[in-house]
């Protein structure tokens, strides 16, 4: 029954809401749009959940005093950061003046954007080490990435007698191969996706249900 | 030049790549270069379809972006407000993404307050909706179902501006200006074609070439992506040049991109001279 | 003569005396394929108002309490209209039937902040026709009376891949060999966790940052117990790093149970199945300082990733890990492609499972939808072709529009 109920869930929840696509019936919708509001019911209640799996396999390392105990102290100290004057604000926590708005402002918004930053040292680091002509393939990739580079920024397209021909011919790699193999990426993944499905609602994939035996 | 010495740069610590591209931004943000740019044809799409959204009329933004697609997304946000408040068109908007209303209502008051916009009256912020996809079907179905009240709590039937708008398709334009997921995709997977909706996108650079076959089969009306685009919109907008109190920051930042794309360029090159030369010694030696 | 000639005269001067009467008729229909909730409202009038209102009431009959409410104010060249009949389904279901009266304004009134819209809009001109219409929910979305061959098209696929399923299942179990063929990556999951025993460092697992109903992180749950069970086998450690609580949850089962089916029940830790955070990049960074600390040997990063995703690659590369990453996210494949060893593109993603397996219904779908695919490139092509000559038969097979 463990292992039974489960996969009887799943087909029956799972037909159902394929049938969404196929039932315009207002009557129908009202019961996906309620299991759809279920799920987002558990997701928000996980995230209690996710608090305390955090609390709880980081405060005994700092209590214990393991390797690299300081990070998580630091770690659990940001959490109460956040938490508490988000908490002690409620829906005025957004205003001017209030902690958590401070805290957003000075503190997340200059880091998120830190580490997005990361990101073009990482390309420049990953490019030259990626980026050999060991074979035609290989070449293509090089010289395509180069055209496209040069291209997107005002010094390609002001490159003399080269430089509108250049842009032309970015444009038709972006609009072209690159929307080809999009397309046949999206396309494939879509098909994989659909294969997938199929295979959870019919209970021939069960290993995400995870059993005891 | 000494063989080991090109594999010791073929294989150099990854910090001098860092060091190199750090300058190469640095640089030119303290000594500009500018050059001229023309407008991509897909940019000058999507401004064209703002231009034709009757003056006076109202459309939807949907701003989902967060402080780390702010620099490439916020330019053409600003420059969208100051398109839109020129001609009078009003705005209903809301946000997928809960990092954004921090961002966003700060501008929609800046601007607002410039071109004498009345809150309520000429523009409104409906908030954050929970939900990705369900909370895009709902925009497509009922907004005021998705969004009972504003961002500050004003129920949305006392909202002027909403009269008459109560799903996506009421509205002559929507446009979303996308950081990610949930963003232009999933607005067009899950209502563009169910409501036949005008849809707009400006987005990061890494998802542009995403939206490219959206914009192809005619799914969105324009697409500007990354900083390129968000220039691009600048140079649409103010074509003689920024009025006072309006910075282009698209534009100086793209032309910071200049030496950063060079420069990565020359590496490649580099690199791969570096290692025809090594592999050439590499098979005469054998 | 004389006696006629009065009745005559009277007949001929009402005739160009009275005014000409517009001919206008109202219709209220409910949409091909619709939810119930609709009424197509049009009008055919060879008059010319100011502009056009429509009000609306509940029921088929008048009756006392009835409420006309104000639909629209409409131009004069306006001749249809779609009318949502409820905005809450739980509230206010749809009706049996409901009443329009289309009102040929001769002034359009302004309706702003009035408190009876009805009487002003009805003062405002006269009611021209009238029309019931009863909303009909579709059971069943055939797109067949709005040229719309879509819906049907996927039904079919989806019925024509369970189908084929079950077919090449059989097969299979009857002894017929499939085909498939080599993907390094998948083949280098396991080499990645034998390496890992061997050094006596753990395993990464990154199932992306995306919802748990997300297919792609359903397809890396898939994966990850048979990871998990692997790494039993081998008696490794195996770190799962999660952007989302709930996900961590279903992972966190996952993982024991392929310890479990590994029989190696007491050797899980539950403190290796980890939430980080919910923002990006505050769990990009959780994850980098995992592969700094623990040192991971092997990272596997299957699933939907974002902008995080270089930033782990690299940190990963630095580190000297062995790299496996799998994505649908064609905007993340260059950076996986650029600094991982072996990279999963789009449906390889989708076939880890069956490839580790090797169960035959799972080999089965895969075959199944490569014959699909043989339909989907047949189909381009020839659409292709019929598009080029004007016939839009294959572009209307998989047109999917209307709601």
């Amino acid at each position: 029954m463990r292992s039974t109920l489960p996969l009887i869930l799943t087909f029956v929840v799972g037909l159902f809401m394929v049938g969404e696509f196929f039932i315009p019936h207002w009557r129908y919708h009202m019961w996906t749009q309620v299991f759809l509001e279920w799920g987002f019911i558990l997701a928000a209640a996980a995230y209690v959940l996710g608090l305390v799996n955090l609390v709880q396999v980081n405060l005994p390392k700092v209590i214990n005093k393991e390797q690299d105990w300081p990070y998580k102290l630091i770690m659990l100290a940001a959490i109460a950061t956040m938490m508490i004057p988000g908490f002690i604000g409620g829906e005025t926590r957004l205003q001017d003046g209030q902690m958590y708005k401070w805290l957003f402002d000075f503190v997340f918004v200059p880091l998120d954007a830190t580490m997005f930053a990361l990101l073009a040292f990482y390309i420049a680091s990953a490019a030259f080490r990626a980026f050999r002509a060991r074979n035609l393939e290989a070449t293509v990739l090089l010289a395509a990435a180069i055209l496209v580079m040069l291209a997107r920024v005002p010094i390609g397209e002001n490159l003399p007698i080269i430089g509108t021909k250049l842009v032309q011919f970015m444009n038709w790699i972006m609009d072209v191969p690159n929307t080809a193999a999009r397309r046949a990426i999206f396309i494939g993944s879509a098909l994989g996706a659909v294969a997938t499905g199929l295979r959870i609602i019919l209970g021939i994939e069960r290993s995400h249900l995870g059993t005891d035996g | 030049m000494k063989l080991d010495t090109l594999v010791r740069f073929q294989n150099m610590d990854r910090r001098w790549i860092f060091l190199g591209m750090g300058l190469a931004i640095f640089l030119p943000m303290m000594f500009p270069i500018t050059l001229p740019f023309k407008v991509d044809e897909r940019v000058q799409a999507l401004y064209d379809a703002v231009e034709e959204v009757p003056n006076g009329s109202t459309v939807f933004i949907s701003a989902d972006f967060g402080p780390s697609s702010r620099p490439e997304l916020e330019p053409y946000f600003r420059a969208t407000l100051h398109h839109l408040f020129r001609k009078d068109i009003k705005i209903v908007s809301a946000t997928l993404w809960p990092s954004a209303p921090p961002l966003v209502v700060p501008i929609y008051e800046e601007l607002a307050e410039r071109y004498g916009k009345e809150y309520g009256r000429d523009w409104c912020f409906l908030g954050y909706k929970d939900g990705k996809e369900l909370a895009i079907k709902s925009i497509g179905e009922n907004i005021p179902n998705a969004f009972p009240k504003d961002h500050v709590g004003t129920p949305v039937g006392e909202l002027e501006v909403m009269r008459g708008y109560q799903q996506a398709k009421d509205f002559p334009l929507i446009i979303n200006v996308s950081g990610g997921a949930p963003g232009t995709r999933e607005y067009v997977l899950q209502i563009q074609g169910q409501y036949d909706l005008k849809i707009a996108s400006a987005t990061t650079a890494v998802s542009g070439p995403d939206y490219i076959p959206f914009y192809k089969a005619g799914q969105l009306v324009g697409l500007a992506a990354g900083m390129p685009g968000s220039a691009h919109y600048e140079k649409l907008v103010f074509p003689d040049g920024p009025p006072e109190g309006v910075r282009l920051l698209a534009t100086q930042a793209y032309n910071v991109l200049n030496v950063g794309h060079a420069f990565i360029i020359l590496l490649i090159v580099a690199g791969n001279l570096a290692f025809f030369v090594t592999r050439r010694a590499e098979e005469q030696e054998a | 003569m004389k006696r006629l000639l009065a009745p005559l005269l009277g007949l001929l001067l009402s005739l160009v005396a009275a005014p000409t009467l517009a001919a206008t008729t109202l219709t209220a229909t409910s949409p091909a394929d619709s939810s119930g909730e609709n009424l197509d409202i049009a009008w055919e009038s060879s008059d010319a108002p100011a502009g056009w209102a429509v009000l609306r009431a509940k029921g088929a009959a008048a009756a006392a309490e009835d409420t006309w409410t104000v639909l629209k104010l409409l131009a004069p060249d306006a001749r249809k209209l779609s009318d949502k009949v409820t905005t809450d389904v739980w509230t206010d279901p749809p009706a049996d039937a409901y009443r329009y009266e289309l009102i040929a304004l001769s002034t359009v009134p302004d309706l702003q902040d009035v408190e009876d819209a009805t009487a002003l809009v009805r003062a405002s001109g006269s009611v021209a026709a009238t029309a019931t219409g009863s909303p009909e929910g579709s059971w069943f979305r055939t797109g067949l009376a709005l040229k719309n061959y879509g819906p049907m098209l996927m039904l079919l696929i989806i019925l024509a891949v369970a189908g084929m399923m079950w077919k090449f299942t059989e097969d299979v179990r009857a002894g017929k060999e499939v085909f498939i063929r080599r993907i390094p990556g998948i083949d280098a999951i396991e080499e990645g966790i034998g390496r890992a025993t061997e050094m006596g460092k753990p395993i990464l697992y990154v199932p992306g940052i995306e919802e748990l109903q997300d297919i792609q992180t359903i397809a890396s749950m898939l994966i990850l117990g048979q990871v998990a069970e692997k790494v039993a086998e081998y008696q490794s450690d195996i770190i799962v790093s999660c952007r989302v609580p709930i996900v961590r949850e279903v992972a966190d089962e996952v993982v024991r149970s392929g310890y479990f089916q590994a029989g190696y029940p007491e050797a899980y830790n539950p403190r290796n199945t980890r939430f980080v955070s919910s923002e990006q990049f505050a769990f990009c960074a959780g994850t980098n300082g995992f592969i700094y600390r623990e040192q991971p040997a092997t990272n596997i990063y299957l699933g939907r990733f974002f902008a995080e995703s270089l930033i782990l690659a690299e940190t990963g590369f630095v580190n000297k890990s062995i790299q496996i990453a799998g994505t649908a996210e064609a905007t993340q494949l260059p950076f996986f492609v650029a600094s991982c060893d072996y990279t999963l593109i789009g449906e390889e993603l989708f076939a880890v499972s069956a490839y580790l397996s090797r169960d035959p219904r799972l080999v089965s779908s895969l075959k199944a939808s490569d014959w699909i695919k043989v339909f989907v490139v047949a189909s381009i092509l020839i659409g292709t072709v019929l598009a080029t000559f004007g016939v839009p038969l294959v572009i209307n097979l998989f047109s999917i529009s209307g709601g």
